[in-house]
């Protein structure tokens, strides 16, 4: 027996040596399918993503800027936990692989402009996040296989990071261009007042909970620098092409469906008024009037969609722009922030803020046709009062941030205006969410560090649901 | 010099005792007709010495003194031993003896084998078993016929659709792990080019082997067995020696086969004809008054009690009842009549002869599917040629070339984009006939899933929300595949001394594959085209020593090989975006938008070495050992290395024993290890191409990090197997029993982990984890009756299995395997640590924790959970049961299986409950009142529980729609999941055998004419009717748990008429 084992023992020898090296040629091992070398490229691709921060069929609820005409399950909150995994591996991967790069290419525009639009882009991706669910995953994110199981961070420590980050940005701009943008053609100059115009709105939504923390950073942004103009807004510019189409093209025309009228709180709203708004943002029914449509209906009632205001045409035109932050948001804010004292001026430089944002919104909105701008401004309901401040801003924002559900949510929740939605009607007492609740994967995937989330909400502990606040909608 | 002398020839050089006195027998060896059997063995018994029949059963053999016994031996028959004595001349007759397992069974590399030598389980099937009733797919044909083999199938609606097969339980924690397929020893894909439970299922490649080409198929299922296939090997082989023709006396014989089915399908959901149409159950009424119907998919309407309304084709001005009103009235068979009667034709002819130094075969099948979903069919034709040549004495060299050409049309299935949704989506009162004529004249679609305008009585936007007419799916909405594969080898041998050969192959197995989708205009979506073409090679360069010798009582066989593998794939797609610029030319090039185009280029090489060394002492006490080294080209490059070692005895203890009644009594044991190792390019991180944005001053093309984060430490996974079996044969082999414990640890395995996307990531390439698998497997054989006139025969398979996950990855105790996703709403295949693999986990019934009862909600709804589990996906048993009947000339077969255990979800019940249409959303309530009837006149669903705000138990009744559409049929899932238990009667055939004096006047050999049924009755099953849990795979998805809209099932009836010339 021990000859013949010998006898294998040589021959597999000789065969290992027939068979050869443990080498191979690289035209077998190395991956011929996909590209080893990426810089702007990949800030262009999380700039794909920003529309969908706004087209949404459940944020766009939330505010009560759209009812559904069928299918109301979206307006009657039965959706509870939403993902944001995809955000995680979307996006912000690239811009985080973008910011730790030591290879980016100068010939793409200079790196420091190019890690600096990637940390702006990073902090509106989490800025948004961190206001739908709260305290996420943050610090110990976006490192692969260096944390498969990230903690969460409060919400507060987000907030305090961001800052911080788009300080960095701001600090590191210097003249020129990048490659691969999106959205503002590589101006760097029109990103940075874009960076200190988020870093403004995000200290404001402190108002309630810190508003010391909140001024401070409002003035530091206020200093650097924020928009000018509309042609500073972030707005993203969809194409006539199937890939970049608008999401409510692709779902009125594309996938043939009638579902979104716009809300009877808003129509109803604007229409006493003769906002000139409101022309673009609904259509007339059949019988040529503006009816919006209740909000939040029970899917057993049968809605003749032909009797209602649909979304209007040229807000789902396959080509449509979707504005994300806008130079009429920022002279909101800084009429609020006057009105809080948190810069000079009080009441005067609220008014003239105010008065600014209106007309800039409505240049938005209607290409720069101020038509009836006058008429609307002298209404009582429209024009500045001290008395009712806060009220007609946060009013005036409501309308302003029309279909940009998340936002108009996240100022609804921060300020209480608009004053007079009510929920989804018979919908056993659901009341209007405060919150989105963490994505179910959570739970088995990154289950101790979820179930401490969970249990360290600042206000209601324990609850993952649309109900809980979050840190700075401080009750 | 004849072939005869060379075999005498090599029994002398064999023969190790010096000849003094020869002695030349001769004979004939037949069969039970007293027909010439050839290839039987014929041995000068406790000697090598021996010999085998020729085509005509005539032998000769030379043995050195007239002392000894010869034995003769031949598969299918009782071997019989006869004394020489002083006779020159001995001539035999043997006995058929269908429970004699065949004595020599093909192992590992083709090697033939002594059954009794074999220290682990293989369970062989013959070709004859699997052509029963001319099942499309091999792995189909062997449901319940091995023990521990799990077939999941498809239904024949999909014309050859996928099957998937599992050996002894899922072994891969991610559920992948289809067993190796080898066919007269060349490896073959097992590529799948359907998509999960939605779309078109193409079927494994593995169809295109033709089971009429099939001599047998031999399952190699743990680790010991197929130890010698390494990297391979893990997930069991399954071994196809195609027929040959015999070689001999010069001998062709011709064999024609010709069968016909039809198919019809069955197994309807029940649904109710009371409700039609509708949300609420008033009518809607147009500006004018009239009652009309609109394109709701739901039936919650009004009921169907002829009122005339406005149906939707009177919205059509081209339609001839354009304006007019029509009665309201159910439609009780309007997703049946949508269905057609198909048929099957498969007709094939074969040529096998040989002579002296060849022999061949030729065979030619065509086989032709009618589909039953209209506008479907499958054509196949099949090519295989073998032959085999003595060149010299020593030198031999053959070859076997398999040609397989498919060309089908076929139905899509699922969820949207089929009528296969319409016991999901649908409307009771619509007339399925009323949508045949699907364009008019002018080119506009007929829709019912669209609106009209109430003022005008027109529809004014005619592309449906949600579901297609499904005759324009069927018309214009096409999709095509064709295949060309190319599988065999050539081979030369050489005979270098008596008991040393060495042999080379050349293996290949190349297919190219073209899959195109047409969409038409006019649909819900726009109109485009999709192409894909693929090609792949798979090469086998081999080399085979073998060493055969006998000293005395010691049987030594030593085999040495090595083999070098490459792959290379390539494949091409391109889609339209955003619409074809001219209607009906489908080209890529009518792209409105830039198209898709990705092309794909993959190459793999695994070098391999082995030996295997068997010993025999006393035909008693058998040793195998063996040992496998692969070099795989996808592992790391400096760790790309691993050995896979075997070892196997067995002991024929009926040698020793006097017991009478044992015929035969193998003890065996093993321990293997076997491995696989992973898909190419997973160990180096690249970028990947993001879509593109055309910006006014030129094209951006994104970038991306993939959403799977690759691992450069990878190594191969092990499975360690061991095993322990008896096989016991008792009155003549009358009874035989098999059976068989082993254990399996899987660990190290590869898998795309699930992880926090937090990470940055989707998933990521890890090694991990252990997953055992213990298992129990029983093969009884029988022939409780024999006499002249009357035989039965029965096989019983069983094998039961236990799945445990012992450990994942650390800080991560669950595997997310699956998830699907309906009314915001997931359910998730997941394996836990310290479970079986795959619980279903979703929304379900919150549960009183004190009494059990549901929880109801103030409005005495059930709450629910969103995290419930709901038991695992693997059956715990599983087997078969396979009887033959012999009277006289007549034969019966019937072949049952069946399985316990194992979930699954109904999309399809689910949703024909939310949509109003299940019959339970439309029954009587314990008042005699329909649930749907209002509440205050007595109507609602019962229901009783624990009021959540009282803790008390509350009995009340809710509303119909509410209960069914917003709870049961969105958020609780513990009534759609079912367990899969069933037994089944899959196949079915009744034969008459042609022969003797009608025989004679003919020119044929032999006829054989039957009746056959496939698939005709499901005996038992524990889901609800409608369902068929035997045929849940429905796509390349590697657990099949989920039902989207299942092709309906297809039973089929026909005839099979062979004759051989």
């Amino acid at each position: 027996m021990k000859i013949t084992h010998k006898k294998i023992y040589m021959a597999s020898l000789v065969l290992l040596v027939l068979s050869g090296c443990k080498k191979f040629d690289d035209s077998v091992t190395v991956d011929p399918n996909n590209p080893t070398k990426a810089g702007t490229q990949l800030i262009a691709n999380a700039e794909l993503f920003l529309p969908g921060l706004s087209s949404s069929p459940y944020g766009v609820h939330y505010p009560q800027y759209l009812s559904n005409t069928s299918f109301t399950d979206n307006s009657r909150y039965v959706t509870i936990n939403f993902n944001f995994a995809s955000l995680y591996y979307g996006p912000l991967i690239n811009l985080e692989t973008v910011i730790n790069s030591t290879t980016l290419d100068a010939n793409e525009g200079a790196v420091v402009n190019q890690i600096a639009v990637a940390k702006i882009l990073k902090a509106y991706f989490f800025w948004h996040m961190t206001d739908r669910w709260g305290d996420i995953p943050y610090s110990e994110a976006l490192k692969g296989n260096g944390s498969f199981t990230p903690k969460y961070d409060k919400q507060q420590a987000i907030y305090n990071n961001l800052f911080t980050l788009l300080d960095e940005a701001n600090a590191a701009i210097v003249s020129g261009t990048i490659k691969n943008d999106i959205i503002y053609n590589g101006d760097v100059n029109k990103w940075k007042r874009l960076g200190n115009t988020i870093h403004a709105l995000m200290a404001l939504r402190l108002s309630k909970v810190d508003p010391v923390k909140g001024s401070a950073e409002f003035n530091k942004a206020v200093a650097n620098g924020m928009m000018t103009d509309n042609a500073d807004n972030l707005t993203f510019q969809h194409l006539s092409n199937a890939t970049n189409e608008n999401y409510w093209y692709n779902s009125f025309t594309v996938l043939g469906r009638n579902w979104f009228a716009v809300s009877k709180p808003v129509v109803d709203y604007m229409q006493p008024l003769n906002d000139p708004r409101l022309s673009v943002y609904a259509n007339k029914n059949t019988a040529g009037n503006y009816v919006g449509l209740d909000y939040g209906l029970p899917g057993s009632v049968t809605v003749v969609i032909n009797n209602y205001s649909l979304l209007g045409s040229n807000l789902r035109l396959q080509n449509s722009p979707v504005a994300l932050v806008t130079y009429a948001q920022s002279l909101f804010a800084m009429a609020e922030a006057a009105k809080l004292t948190w810069i000079g001026g009080g009441d005067a430089v609220a008014k003239t803020n105010y008065d600014k944002a209106i007309e800039y919104s409505i240049r938005q909105w209607k290409n720069n046709d101020v038509t009836g701008l006058a008429a609307y401004m002298a209404n009582a309901d429209v024009a500045y009062d001290a008395a009712n401040g806060f009220k007609k801003i946060g009013n005036q924002r409501w309308i302003h941030l029309f279909l940009h559900g998340y936002e108009g949510w996240a100022e609804w929740r921060r300020t209480g205006f608009p004053n007079f939605l009510s929920p989804a009607p018979n919908n056993n007492g659901a009341q209007i969410p405060r919150r989105e609740g963490y994505p179910t994967q959570e739970r088995s995937l990154n289950s101790a560090n979820y179930n401490a989330a969970v249990a360290a909400f600042p206000y209601l502990p324990g609850a993952d649901d649309l109900n809980t606040r979050v840190w700075w909608d401080k009750p | 010099m004849n072939r005869k002398s060379l075999l005498i020839l090599l029994g002398i050089l064999t023969c190790y005792i010096v000849s003094y006195a020869q002695t030349t027998i001769k004979g004939k060896v037949t069969d039970d007709n007293k027909v010439g059997l050839p290839g039987v063995s014929v041995l000068l018994k406790g000697t090598t010495t021996g010999t085998s029949t020729n085509g005509d059963g005539t032998y000769s053999i030379t043995i050195p003194s007239n002392t000894g016994v010869l034995v003769f031996k031949s598969i299918g028959f009782a071997s019989q031993e006869a004394a020489v004595g002083s006779r020159t001349e001995i001539n035999v007759q043997l006995i058929s003896d269908a429970e004699n397992l065949s004595e020599v069974v093909v192992t590992a590399l083709g090697i033939k084998r002594s059954q009794k030598s074999i220290g682990y389980a293989t369970q062989q099937v013959n070709g004859d078993n699997l052509t029963l009733t001319k099942e499309q797919n091999v792995i189909g044909s062997l449901a319940g016929k091995v023990a521990g083999v799990q077939v999941t199938g498809s239904s024949g609606a999909s014309m050859g659709g996928t099957q998937k097969i599992k050996i002894r339980g899922v072994n891969a924690i991610d559920g992948s792990g289809q067993p190796l397929m080898v066919i007269d020893g060349t490896p073959t894909s097992q590529d799948n080019f359907s998509g999960n439970a939605n779309g078109v299922d193409y079927g494994n490649v593995s169809q295109d082997i033709n089971p009429e080409d099939i001599e047998s198929v031999n399952v190699l299922k743990g680790p010991a067995a197929s130890a010698l296939y390494g990297i391979r090997g893990q997930y069991g082989v399954i071994l196809i020696t195609t027929k040959k023709g015999a070689k001999g006396p010069k001998n062709v014989s011709v064999s024609v086969n010709s069968a016909f089915s039809i198919e019809k399908v069955g197994n309807f959901l029940p649904l109710q004809n009371i409700y039609g149409v509708g949300n609420n159950q008033t009518f809607l009424t147009l500006t004018n008054g009239q009652k009309y119907i609109n394109g709701n998919d739901e039936s919650w309407g009004p009921v169907m009690d002829g009122t005339p309304v406005r149906m939707y084709y009177s919205f059509y001005p081209q339609d001839p009842q354009f304006g007019q009103l029509t009665p309201f009235v159910p439609q009780p068979d309007n997703i049946k009549d949508f269905y057609e009667t198909g048929y099957n034709l498969n007709n094939g002819v074969s040529l096998t002869g040989g002579n002296e130094n060849m022999n061949y075969r030729m065979g030619y099948t065509n086989a032709y599917i009618n589909g039953t979903y209209p506008n479907t069919w499958l054509k196949r034709n099949n090519l295989n040629l073998s032959a085999s040549l003595d060149v010299t004495k020593k030198l031999t060299v053959g070859a076997n070339v398999n040609y397989a050409n498919n060309s089908g049309q076929r139905p899509t299935q699922g969820y949207q984009g089929s009528f296969t949704g319409a016991s999901q989506w649908f409307q009771r009162n619509l007339d399925i006939n009323r949508l045949r004529d699907y364009k008019y004249a002018d080119g506009t679609i007929l829709n019912w899933n669209v609106n009209p305008n109430t003022t005008t009585g027109i529809i004014t936007n005619n592309r449906p929300s949600d579901w297609n007419n499904p005759f324009f799916d069927a018309y214009e909405s096409l999709n095509n595949d064709k295949r060309d594969r190319l599988f065999g080898d050539v081979n030369a041998s050489y005979q270098i001394l008596p008991e040393l050969k060495v042999s080379g192959f050349v293996r290949s197995d190349m297919y190219t594959q073209s899959i195109t989708h047409k969409e038409g205009l006019g649909g819900r979506l726009v109109d485009g085209y999709q192409v894909g073409k693929y090609q792949n090679t798979e090469n086998n360069y081999e080399f085979l020593g073998q060493y055969n010798k006998n000293f005395n009582d010691l049987s030594v066989n030593i085999n040495v090989g090595a083999n070098l593998y490459t792959l290379d794939y390539s494949g091409q797609y391109q889609a339209t975006v955003g619409g074809l610029s001219s209607p009906g030319w489908y080209s890529a090039a009518a792209s409105v938008d830039r198209p898709v185009s990705v092309s794909e280029i993959r190459k793999k090489q695994i070098k391999s070495i082995y030996a295997m060394g068997s010993f025999g002492y006393k035909d008693i006490y058998f040793l195998d050992a063996s040992i496998r080294n692969d070099v795989s080209s996808a592992l790391p490059e400096n760790n790309n290395s691993y050995w896979y070692p075997s070892v196997s005895g067995s002991f024929l203890f009926s040698e020793l024993t006097k017991w009478k009644a044992l015929s035969f009594g193998k003890l065996r044991a093993s321990f293997a290890v076997a491995g696989s190792d992973l898909k190419v390019y997973q160990t180096v991180n690249t970028f990947g191409a993001g879509s593109s944005y055309n910006a006014s001053t030129g094209a951006i093309n994104t970038i991306l990090v993939p959403d799977k984060l690759k691992n450069p430490f990878i190594k191969p996974s092990f499975a360690n197997s061991f095993e322990i079996g008896l096989d016991l044969k008792f009155l003549k082999n009358r009874i035989g029993a098999e059976v068989t414990y082993y254990s399996q640890r899987n660990k190290d395995q590869i898998l795309d982990l699930s992880v926090s996307g937090a990470s940055g990531y989707d998933k990521y390439v890890i090694n991990a984890g252990l997953i055992e698998n213990k298992g129990v497997e029983l093969s009884l054989t029988g022939r409780p009756i024999q006499s002249k006139l009357f035989t039965w025969d029965a096989t019983f398979n069983f094998a039961r299995n236990k799945n445990k996950i012992i450990e994942l990855y650390p800080g991560i105790p669950v595997l997310q395997n699956d998830v699907a996703n309906y009314s915001s709403q997931n359910i998730y295949l997941n394996s836990t640590e310290g479970q079986s693999f795959g619980n279903l986990i979703g929304p379900g019934y919150k549960i009183d924790a004190a009494t059990g009862k549901v929880l109801l909600g103030t409005d005495y709804m059930p709450l629910f959970d969103t995290a419930k589990d709901f038991g695992s996906v693997l059956p715990q048993f599983t087997g078969g049961l396979q009887n033959t009947f012999k009277i006289g000339n007549f034969t019966l077969a019937a072949m049952i299986d069946f399985q316990k255990g194992g979930q699954f979800f109904s999309w399809s019940k689910m949703l024909s409950a939310k949509s109003g249409q299940a019959a339970e959303t439309a029954a009587i309530n314990d008042k005699g009142f329909n649930v749907r009837d209002p509440l205050a006149s007595g109507g609602g669903v019962k229901i009783n529980g624990i009021s959540q705000a009282t803790g008390q138990e509350v009995t009340a009744y809710v509303d119909a729609r509410t209960y069914y559409r917003t709870n049961l049929g969105t958020r609780i899932y513990d009534e759609w999941i079912y367990s899969a238990s069933y037994i089944k009667l899959r196949e079915v055939s009744l034969g008459y055998t042609f022969e003797g004096k009608i025989l004679a006047k003919t020119p044929f050999k032999a006829a054989k004419f039957a009746v056959i049924a496939r698939n005709p009755v499901m005996i038992w099953q524990k889901a609800p009717k409608g369902l068929d849990p035997s045929e849940l795979s429905s796509g390349s998805a590697d657990i099949s748990w989920i039902e989207k809209g299942e092709l309906q099932t297809v039973r089929s009836f026909g005839v099979n008429l062979s004759l051989t010339f």
